[in-house]
């Protein structure tokens, strides 16, 4: 439990509207995305990870920690949120500087955190300006270097690539992953799913409340029994291939890819096609490479809760 | 630990005390708290005016007179006989004014108002054919007697009206302005307990409020003293227990910002809208001498009564219970009074830590 964020039979009404149901998780170190529609309850479960909500039933402990105890909680957890306002007439710096100060950090300590969270996320040159007078991608920064500033254990970013330009995404996603590879736990949610796709270690798919899945994706996908495997084989002479694969029996639809240089087919057996491949492939047929199609994000996603509001 | 919570306490009162003194909304308790300082330099010019006259008719006078001077003056007394008792005046109007009755209705009859003073109070006299008809003695300002008009205007308007919207303003917006504003997570995303972020916002709030009610009090002594003869000031503030009730109405409003901030805090917490807990505590408050001796223990208002330095007394044919508002009938001692008001207000703070600590992040239900 020290060494995990452990949501144990959680649930979450907001008076009669449920929020999240009976979840259940184990989230280890890594990037964790969070993936789901509006409603499916993302940022209530952030927010209950970080007790700015309680659950109605069921107990949460990040690392050990209970989360109505925020003196403890907050040191371990940064959190940027979706709430798009700030405390009035402070600028970024001073934003920064009174949450460290609020942290209980000397005036020294703050200021110098302060201006190290600023230069991660590349705002010294605005950090003298008034966040009200911010854009919209300056704000999820000076959010994102809040969550950071404090160099926690665990970080909570709601949408935290919303709003930024390309190269702030890319910097944002590499700070990230720096940040999973010194064994952060890092809990993102995100609307973008190749984004997700790239940076996640494991995903937890929610829909209406509930967990649908969870876990890394090629097992979530390996788990999804009805609907068939898609591979895509890049070959020489793919239609004498295809037609090799039709005869196994292996796969249950087979088509030649666009761009005549290969065969995309549909597999309910992707263990036994895998190891029959080599014998169908003999005959001088080369095969360049062989990739599971649907083992993404996006894939899972559509299977278990449907193509809606989600970015590909 | 001790030194961190210190730490917290100080950056979360540095923030609201910045937010408090300068927040654009906040304008109008400056207002309310200015209120009762222009009545006073109102007040102030009045009496100043009023002196400045009566120097100008004793020194325009043909002798210096004293008070006993200007009470042998009595009707019926002829021109002559006044002037011989308290010389020729310093300034004289006459006037003729029709007479309608009488034998001699066909002549006007002379009429003469004569002036004086002995610089504290003034006599008016009016002759009709060279006779007094009327004698007034018009007392000055009296600095002991318009004391009691301060402590009702203290009690009456700067204790139950000014501090307690006031202190509504203030104490009610630390956690639900914020809750308006949607900013409160910034406070609840740090590693700092509830109850030292509660007490922060206290302590700020407090802070704002007694020094804004405070120089408020102060610049009201102060423009209430400032028309007065320094010898007359000096008389009361040293001799008369002057400076006592100064520093004991400055006593009253920090006590009366301690509980009247502590109930609009927890108020705060728990209604969404402040018109109800206001109105609650106001009725609360001013139905208090009605109340049975245990509930006019939760209350601000009947312990501060009770450290009001200055008595106001019920004015003559008042309804009794309109005088019950008024009169402080049980007045308990001023150390219980003091011990009363604070417990009351701890209690109101332990309801409030509680209650913070149950606090969501839950800004669209608001």
């Amino acid at each position: 439990m020290k060494d995990r964020i452990v949501f144990e039979n959680v649930s979450k009404f907001y008076d009669e509207i449920l929020g999240v149901n009976h979840l259940n998780l184990s989230i280890p170190p890594g990037i964790t995305s969070l993936v789901g529609p509006n409603g499916s309850g993302k940022t209530t479960l952030m927010n209950l990870m970080t007790g700015l909500v309680k659950p109605s039933r069921g107990q949460i402990y990040v690392l050990g920690c209970r989360t109505d105890d925020p003196e403890n909680l907050f040191k371990m957890v940064g959190y940027s949120t979706q709430f798009d306002a700030f405390p009035k007439g402070l600028t970024g710096f001073q934003f920064l500087y009174s949450y460290l100060q609020l942290s209980g950090r000397d005036s020294h300590t703050a200021e110098q955190l302060a201006w190290r969270a600023i230069e991660r996320v590349n705002l010294r040159n605005d950090a003298g300006r008034n966040i009200a007078g911010y854009s919209k991608g300056m704000r999820q920064r000076i959010r994102l270097a809040q969550a950071l500033a404090h160099d926690p254990k665990v970080l909570v970013l709601d949408e935290p690539l919303n709003g930024l330009d390309p190269l702030a995404r890319s910097e944002s996603i590499a700070l990230f992953r720096a940040a999973a590879e010194l064994g952060c736990y890092v809990i993102i949610s995100s609307h973008i799913l190749h984004e997700v796709d790239v940076i996640s270690d494991q995903v937890i798919l929610l829909s209406n409340g509930y967990v649908v899945a969870e876990g890394q994706i090629q097992t979530v996908r390996s788990e999804i029994q009805e609907h068939p495997t898609q591979i895509l084989i890049r070959c020489t002479r793919p239609r004498e291939l295809a037609a090799k694969v039709i005869e196994s029996e292996l796969a249950s639809e087979i088509a030649i890819h666009n761009d005549g240089r290969g065969l995309l087919l549909k597999t309910r057996n992707s263990d036994n096609f895998y190891l029959a491949l080599n014998e169908l492939a003999l005959n001088g047929i080369e095969i360049e490479s062989v990739t599971p199609a649907d083992d993404d994000v996006f894939s899972v996603y559509e299977y278990l809760i449907g193509n809606e509001e989600v970015v590909r | 630990m001790k030194s961190v919570w210190w730490r917290q306490l100080k950056a979360v009162m540095r923030l609201e005390l910045k937010k408090t003194f300068f927040a654009r909304r906040g304008l109008w308790i400056y207002l309310v708290a200015l209120l009762p300082v222009l009545l006073f330099m109102a007040y102030a010019t009045a009496v100043s005016r009023v002196q400045g006259r009566m120097a100008d008719v004793a020194r325009h006078g043909q002798k210096p007179l004293t008070y006993q001077d200007l009470l042998a003056v009595k009707q019926g007394m002829t021109n002559e006989e006044v002037i011989a008792s308290v010389g020729k005046p310093a300034s004289t109007v006459r006037w003729k004014v029709a007479r309608t009755t009488g034998a001699d209705a066909s002549e006007d009859g002379v009429h003469e108002r004569y002036n004086y003073s002995d610089g504290q109070q003034e006599l008016y006299v009016e002759f009709v054919d060279g006779r007094a008809e009327t004698v007034i003695v018009r007392d000055g300002n009296n600095l002991q007697r318009d004391s009691v008009m301060f402590a009702g205007v203290f009690q009456f308007f700067f204790l139950r009206l000014a501090i307690f919207f006031g202190c509504l303003g203030v104490f009610m917006n630390l956690f639900r302005g914020e809750i308006l504003d949607r900013s409160l997570h910034f406070y609840f995303l740090a590693p700092i307990r509830r109850e030292v972020l509660m007490a922060g916002k206290f302590l700020a709030g407090l802070i704002a409020t007694s020094t804004i009610f405070v120089a408020s009090e102060v610049l009201q002594t102060t423009a209430f003293l400032w028309a007065f003869h320094p010898n007359v000031r000096n008389l009361y503030l040293y001799h008369n227990h002057g400076l006592e009730h100064a520093a004991a109405y400055v006593g009253i409003t920090v006590l009366a910002c301690i509980g009247y901030g502590a109930f609009f805090l927890i108020a705060g917490m728990f209604f969404r809208n402040p018109i109800v807990p206001t109105a609650v505590i106001l009725i609360w408050e001013g139905i208090n001498p009605f109340l049975p001796a245990v509930l006019k223990q939760v209350s601000v208002i009947y312990y501060l009564k009770s450290l009001c330095p200055v008595d106001v007394p019920v004015p003559p044919g008042m309804p009794p219970l309109l005088a019950l508002l008024i009169s402080n009938p049980e007045p308990i001692s001023e150390p219980v009074a003091v011990f009363g008001l604070l417990t009351v207000a701890l209690v109101a703070l332990y309801v409030s830590s509680l209650q913070v600590r149950r606090m969501e992040i839950n800004y669209t239900t608001e």
